[in-house]
């Protein structure tokens, strides 16, 4: 199957399905057991800086290790999402930016989450057209 | 005991990092299978050979699967033990993985307590650690 055959994401994946995942992976991640709890309010990501800090001794947190942390947490999720989805899917590497490109605006799934008293939020979104997956890895 | 963690995440690195070295390892790091086989060849050189190597999936240059390959390709490395540690979650990727060499097969997120249990399933947890 390929992704441009593909059924909407939103179709594949339900709310439930995205919340449960980052119930699971975001309380695994930080290590302290609080759970990502939905909030219905628009976002952005102290919380991500919360994070790297307990990756690390209390040292200066700098643009590069949040981006590395976000990447990660992206990658971590992602995994988990695709674990789900019906059919081959490939898992990229992650892209950081302020602006990454968009998808099909119609076909999202998201979910607006807090934590210690943070702002975050998981979207994912249907392709248009299909991403480009790079790969390293050799047949078998 | 001597292990080499290999990821392009620096936080992740750190964390496993962090965890071995907490189960009495000496760690070194490597941000993708490139990075790794050259710290192995320079390891090599001085003596350290690591007993493990922790392997993420999805890394720039040379991912995990193509360094278990060529791991496993090197008589050199024949002792070395080799754990996935990695967000694909498939069982079509789990055996692609254990077929291509590797011994364990660690699912992120992870928590320490699945780490060590890895490592004791593979004998490789330290016996002050494990008693």
């Amino acid at each position: 199957m390929t992704v441009q055959e593909a059924p909407p994401i939103s179709e594949l994946l339900d709310a439930r399905t995205v919340q449960s995942i980052a119930d699971e992976v975001w309380p695994s991640l930080v290590g302290d057991g609080e759970a990502f709890v939905p909030v219905p309010v628009p976002p952005p990501t102290e919380a991500v800086s919360a994070w790297v800090d307990m990756t690390r001794p209390p040292t200066v947190v700098d643009d590069e290790d949040v981006a590395d942390a976000l990447g990660e947490l992206a990658n971590v999720l992602g995994g988990n999402i695709k674990s789900v989805l019906p059919g081959e899917s490939r898992l990229g590497l992650p892209q950081i930016g302020v602006a990454p490109p968009h998808g099909r605006l119609d076909d999202v799934r998201s979910l607006v989450g807090q934590w210690r008293g943070n702002f975050l939020t998981i979207t994912v979104q249907g392709a248009a057209p299909a991403p480009h997956a790079e790969r390293n890895e050799v047949p078998l | 005991m001597r292990a080499l963690v290999i990821d392009d995440s620096r936080a992740m690195r750190r964390i496993v990092g962090t965890i071995l070295t907490g189960f009495g390892y000496e760690v070194r790091e490597a941000g993708d299978g490139r990075q790794a086989l050259d710290a192995l060849q320079e390891g090599s050189a001085e003596g350290w050979v690591p007993d493990l190597c922790c392997i993420d999936w999805n890394m720039p240059v040379m991912d995990g699967l193509q360094f278990v390959m060529a791991v496993r390709a090197t008589p050199a490395y024949r002792q070395v033990t080799l754990m996935m540690v990695t967000t694909e979650s498939e069982t079509g990727q789990i055996v692609k993985a254990l077929a291509a060499g590797a011994h364990e097969y660690l699912i992120k997120p992870f928590t320490a307590d699945a780490l060590r249990d890895k490592l004791a399933l593979l004998g490789l947890l330290p016996e002050e650690v494990s008693a």
